[in-house]
């Protein structure tokens, strides 16, 4: 039987010291947070109240009868399941067309990047004046097109949609820049053999360049779904979850019942819901995208 | 060969109208924070204003302590990087050059915090930080932030790179574990702590949601608390001092974007790759 050594473990308590000021604040203001959000979700825990009465499962059955929390739920899931995958085709369309040799690829770069270093809050600010009804400019342009005038974040048909486009527009760049990273470094021979044998530049994007940069992609996906959280930011600006509820989502309203019914126990439960629905998206794309992007890298 | 008149100015025939599409809002910022009132409300008075109103800007300036919010959050966002940049350095230092017990379940449990982002767990955070007295103080928007599972594995990806000749070298001439980070390694990966660096100011320069949850007077807003401040209490009826402030706020990151554009992209990237 072997016996740690004296100089392991010294090396193991050097490594503990040198891991220790991380792990004070990753187990403080991550893992202690989602435990205890477990416990306030059996509990009646009110906000500023030190009292807390045990309620077993009744929090999770009062969720899954709540009308209010569905319908953030679906409008959470209808932003993240059409945004992020219409942000990273428009970031793959952006980025092909700059892995070019066309003149102003850094210009056009910086056009369609700079929305990330935009505040969420100056961002969605704006957004609402281009939106308004009478005077906007989208408006505006809709008319000039000859399209019905909308009235976008006052309607609860088109207040969902009008925050997803703004999303695309805010997170394309972003998405652009980590695919055109990994597009340079597919071999240009490939694209040339690919034009000798005629294929179309259309087949080249869909049997070469995609399965190529397919873990990039993966990596996007995943990065996108969490990027989708923000929306909060956005709603809370531009509508605060209104018409109606037409754009009430879910972290939204976990603020809603913290901070203005007070109940932390029923807020939980949704961030609880919540976390549980991220969860399932990522596994689930883990076990399909995940693994088709394993077998092709093989 | 020749590429033909189509395949040279075909592709900026459908990127430029893009391109132009997305800097619109940017555009529309700027010419609207030196209009006039009454022309943002006239559909008839075109893009351009009739006079160039500056007084805007002094207007915004003078309505909130913009002055203080941009100490705020250059405190906050400078404060926040400093202490990453000393937990990550540490961390990733041991998980790249030591070995220990558990040294793969604990790596996880780093990698596994980029799946809960403060959006998912801001609630249970808000109430520690009021058990821990720090609401409305400027700590409170450090301290969610000070680990980073994502600058840890960065680092760590770029401390392997590093021959384990020299810190050999170093630990011959004497040096401990810290002096060889210190004077061998940090050095060394220069450009990843740039890019880490530039990652975090561009998210924490920007942070609202929990800056938002955490404060509540004006000495501690940063930027963005005291933009969407403004906004609400003007509700679209003066777009121009509006549109004012918001320069102000998004200023100071596009101007470092402009200079420093190549950094900036190069960071973002290639902080998704390696």
């Amino acid at each position: 039987m072997r016996f740690p050594s004296e100089k392991s473990t010294k090396e193991s308590l050097v490594a503990l010291a040198m891991l220790l000021p991380s792990l004070i604040f990753l187990t403080a203001f991550t893992y202690w947070p989602i435990l205890r959000s477990l416990y306030f979700s059996f509990h009646d825990v009110m906000l500023g109240s030190n009292k807390i009465y045990f309620l077993g499962w009744e929090n999770y059955e009062r969720v899954l009868t709540d009308a209010l929390f569905w319908k953030s739920f679906r409008n959470t899931a209808f932003y993240t399941l059409i945004t992020i995958p219409a942000a990273i085709i428009c970031a793959l369309l952006l980025a092909v067309a700059l892995d070019t040799k066309i003149r102003g690829v850094a210009l056009y770069r910086s056009a369609f990047f700079y929305p990330v270093m935009i505040p969420s809050v100056a961002a969605g600010m704006v957004w609402v004046f281009l939106y308004a009804p009478g005077y906007g400019p989208i408006n505006g342009m809709m008319d000039i097109l000859g399209l019905p005038k909308l009235e976008w974040l006052y309607s609860s048909e088109w207040a969902l949609p009008a925050i997803m486009i703004m999303s695309i527009w805010k997170y394309s760049g972003y998405f652009m820049l980590i695919l055109l990273a990994a597009l340079q470094l597919v071999p240009r021979d490939l694209y040339e053999a690919a034009k000798l044998d005629g294929v179309s530049t259309w087949h080249q994007l869909i049997h070469i360049t995609i399965p190529l940069i397919s873990p990039t992609i993966y990596f996007v996906v995943i990065i996108g779904i969490l990027h989708s959280y923000q929306i909060f930011d956005y709603v809370f600006v531009m509508t605060q979850g209104g018409p109606a509820d037409s754009t009430n989502v879910l972290t939204l309203y976990i603020y809603q019942n913290a901070f203005q019914y007070q109940d932390i126990g029923f807020a939980s439960t949704v961030a609880n819901m919540l976390l549980l629905f991220i969860g399932i998206l990522i596994a689930l794309i883990a076990a399909t995208l995940g693994r088709r992007v394993h077998y092709l890298g093989s | 060969m020749k590429p033909s008149f189509l395949k040279k100015y075909g592709l900026h025939a459908i990127l430029f109208p893009v391109a132009i599409l997305w800097i619109s809002p940017l555009i529309w910022i700027l010419v609207t924070s030196v209009k006039t009132r009454i022309e943002v409300f006239d559909s008839s008075s075109g893009l351009l204003p009739q006079n160039f109103i500056w007084e805007n800007y002094p207007s915004a300036m003078s309505v909130a302590p913009f002055g203080t919010y941009m100490v705020n959050s250059f405190l906050v966002t400078g404060g926040i990087l400093i202490c990453q940049i000393v937990t990550i350095s540490l961390a990733a230092y041991a998980f790249a050059r030591l070995t220990f017990p558990f040294k793969n379940v604990i790596f996880s449990l780093f990698l596994l915090q980029i799946m809960f982002p403060i959006y998912a767990i801001f609630l249970t955070n808000f109430i520690t930080v009021r058990e821990l007295g720090l609401m409305n103080s400027l700590p409170a928007m450090i301290v969610p932030f000070i680990a980073s599972g994502y600058g840890t594995f960065m680092l760590r990806q770029a401390f392997r790179q590093v021959p384990t000749e020299l810190s050999d070298a170093a630990k011959l001439d004497g040096c401990g574990h810290l002096s060889t980070l210190w004077h061998v390694y940090l050095p060394l990966v220069r450009p990843t702590l740039i890019a880490f660096a530039i990652i975090s100011i561009v998210t924490h320069w920007n942070d609202y949601m929990w800056p938002l949850l955490v404060t509540n007077s004006e000495s501690v807003r940063t930027l963005p608390i005291g933009l969407g401040l403004l906004a609400k209490s003007d509700s679209g009826a003066d777009w121009t001092r509006l549109m004012a402030a918001t320069v102000i706020v998004i200023s100071p990151l596009l101007l470092l974007f402009v200079i420093f554009q190549r950094r900036f992209v190069d960071s973002f990237m290639h902080a998704g790759l390696k």
